[in-house]
């Protein structure tokens, strides 16, 4: 009976941290994706400008949407929380590899600082994405094909 | 013993149920399925239809065809979907009751097993055609060249299944939809507006009928087999749902958007329009990778498809010897047809003859043969599996109807009478009920031989 009380526990703690880093890691992408469609505003010209509002509105609303469903869901299941997670990442990180694509694209114009800004973010992005995509995906024991 | 205890003691000999039908601990639901449908369209071959219709029509009937051809499509492969989603079963599997044992077998080679290798071949030369669009000047990079490595690299990573390339598929499939959009909207900005696009057309416009079949034949080979995603849906209808949103909406938007693209750039393929856009290199490797993805799945269902006609072999050494044809087939087109579309437009067509007649006779005999003529009434039950099973040899009037409404689609598009895929569907599913309906009733013997299913499913 204790063991199983134990265990209960055991699960409900492990839950609880893949929670806070699933909601982590959703947060840290509507950050970027934020501070990616602020810096399409500097753009100066209209396509930079339609290119950040694209990308950077698809991140902030694959975030914004998933945020409250992770954050209602019951750390006693972690392929509850893990699920719409690895849901929201593909979509973030598949942003951030479009950022690294298109920055330097000459049909975009953007000036050179802002360029370079925006392929260091989608970088940023596809990295800690693939990363947080593994690791939740290896924690609540998920395939990453949700 | 319940079903899933059935489950339990059978042993998936093949792997991804080739031959056995799909445990409920295995299902998906409805979003998931919908994605899956998602992932097999991102393809370039899909946008690069849209090429091939804009050297057919203006942007407002190229539209119109799109959808119309869409709409034939959704209701063609729901109706099969639906039949994957109350069996749990695939294609291969399904075609046991229409065809019979060999006849499905036949079916298959003409369904799967034979269209999957030309496709793999003809995305590798699309795969050549790209890296010759970014590196033109160079022995290596030539279309026939790069078809030959291309191939190789897709064949060996279908081999080993890198699990890398599958992370990075899902990946790039939701910036790929995004780049199309994005190239959409370069294209109209570039031609000054999207009063241009109404504008532009090419100088013949073709008949409506041909672009339909054009369209119908694009994804008549995807539709028949919609069974083999739909069988892992949650409720019996989640496959039929997913497929007729996805292809109604999203296959018309993408040939809308790569014939857009195609018109206003003048060019004659859609990586050279990216490429004119100005969209960049990046966006162009991510092409290969989509390409590249797309393809080892190709070569991985091609050889699922010949297990289910043999029995014989493993999946890698299917791969192998498969990919190896595929790469032939490429390298040889690409020295052939230098970037010609015209291989990519005959192969398209010849699906829309041959394929759909197959699906037709399963649509008859699933929904009218079996429920009113049989009074095989209960849905779940119409199609049986399992160990023991007996299984005809052959459905003489399937195999009959099937090949019937091929020639008679192939012959209309021969003569220029109406629409050929329609006229193949409809012909193989009205010829299929009044051959086996009459022969039902009369007490003659329609199906002939009898084949016992194995313990291995097959």
């Amino acid at each position: 009976m204790r063991r199983k009380q134990d265990s209960e526990v055991g699960l409900m703690d492990k839950g609880n941290a893949l929670k806070k880093k699933s909601l982590g890691m959703l947060s840290f992408m509507l950050v970027l994706g934020l501070i990616t469609l602020a810096m399409g505003t500097m753009a100066g010209n209209y396509r930079g400008f339609y290119l950040s509002l694209t990308l950077g509105t698809i991140i902030v609303l694959a975030s914004i949407v998933y945020i409250p469903v992770v954050y209602k869901r019951d750390p006693g299941n972690p392929q509850g929380i893990a699920v719409p997670t690895i849901q929201s990442l593909w979509i973030s990180t598949s942003m951030g590899l479009g950022y690294v694509v298109t920055a330097y694209a000459p049909y975009f114009m953007l000036p050179f600082p802002i360029a370079t800004a925006l392929f260091i973010l989608g970088w940023i992005m596809l990295i800690a994405g693939l990363y947080a995509l593994l690791s939740i995906s290896k924690e609540a024991n998920v395939s990453l094909a949700v | 013993m319940s079903q899933a205890e059935k489950h339990a003691e059978r042993k998936d000999v093949y792997g991804d149920y080739a031959t056995l039908t799909i445990p409920e601990s295995e299902t998906k639901s409805t979003l998931n399925i919908f994605m899956i449908y998602m992932g097999v369209l991102a393809v370039v071959a899909a946008i690069f239809a849209g090429s091939g219709l804009a050297q057919m029509y203006d942007a407002a009937t190229m539209l119109e065809v799109a959808l119309l051809g869409n709409i034939i499509l959704a209701i063609f492969g729901g109706l099969i979907a639906y039949i994957g989603g109350s069996t749990r079963a695939n294609t291969y599997m399904i075609l046991r009751y229409p065809l019979g044992r060999i006849g499905s077998i036949i079916g298959n080679l003409i369904v799967s097993a034979i269209p999957l290798i030309v496709w793999f071949a003809v995305e590798t030369w699309l795969f050549g055609i790209t890296v010759n669009v970014i590196y033109p000047h160079n022995v290596l990079t030539s279309i026939a060249a790069a078809s030959l490595w291309g191939g190789f690299l897709m064949m060996i990573t279908a081999y080993y299944g890198f699990r890398a390339m599958a992370i990075l598929s899902y990946i790039t499939v939701p910036f790929w939809y995004t780049l199309v959009v994005i190239g959409f909207f370069a294209s109209i900005d570039l031609a000054g507006g999207f009063s241009k696009v109404w504008t532009v057309r090419p100088e013949v416009i073709a008949p409506l009928g041909a672009g339909i079949t054009y369209v119908v034949g694009v994804y008549a080979s995807g539709s028949v087999i919609t069974s083999d995603v739909a069988r892992y849906g949650r409720k019996p209808w989640s496959g039929a749902v997913a497929w007729a949103t996805h292809v109604t909406i999203f296959m018309t938007a993408l040939l809308f958007a790569g014939g857009v693209m195609t018109l206003l750039t003048k060019t004659p393929n859609v990586i050279v329009a990216i490429a004119q856009i100005g969209l960049g290199v990046g966006a162009l490797l991510l092409a290969i990778l989509g390409q590249w993805t797309t393809n080892d799945n190709n070569v991985w269902s091609a050889a699922l498809a010949w297990i289910n006609t043999t029995g014989k072999l493993n999946k890698k050494a299917w791969v192998l010897i498969l990919g190896t044809i595929g790469t032939l087939i490429a390298g040889v087109w690409a020295g052939l047809w230098g970037m010609s579309l015209d291989p990519f437009i005959q192969f398209a067509s010849l699906l829309g003859y041959f394929i759909p007649p197959v699906g037709a006779v399963l649509i008859a005999d699933f929904y009218i043969f079996r429920p009113y003529v049989l009074g095989l009434k209960d849905i779940k039950t119409r199609y049986k599996f399992g160990p023991g099973t007996k299984y005809a040899a052959i459905n003489i009037p399937g195999l009959t109807a099937t090949l019937l409404g091929g020639i008679i689609a192939w012959l209309s598009g021969v003569y220029g009478l109406g629409t050929p895929v329609v006229n193949g569907v409809l012909s193989a599913f009205f010829l299929y009920l009044l051959i086996a309906i009459p022969m039902a009733k009369a007490g003659i013997k329609w199906e002939v031989g009898e084949w016992i299913e194995k313990e291995t499913g097959f």
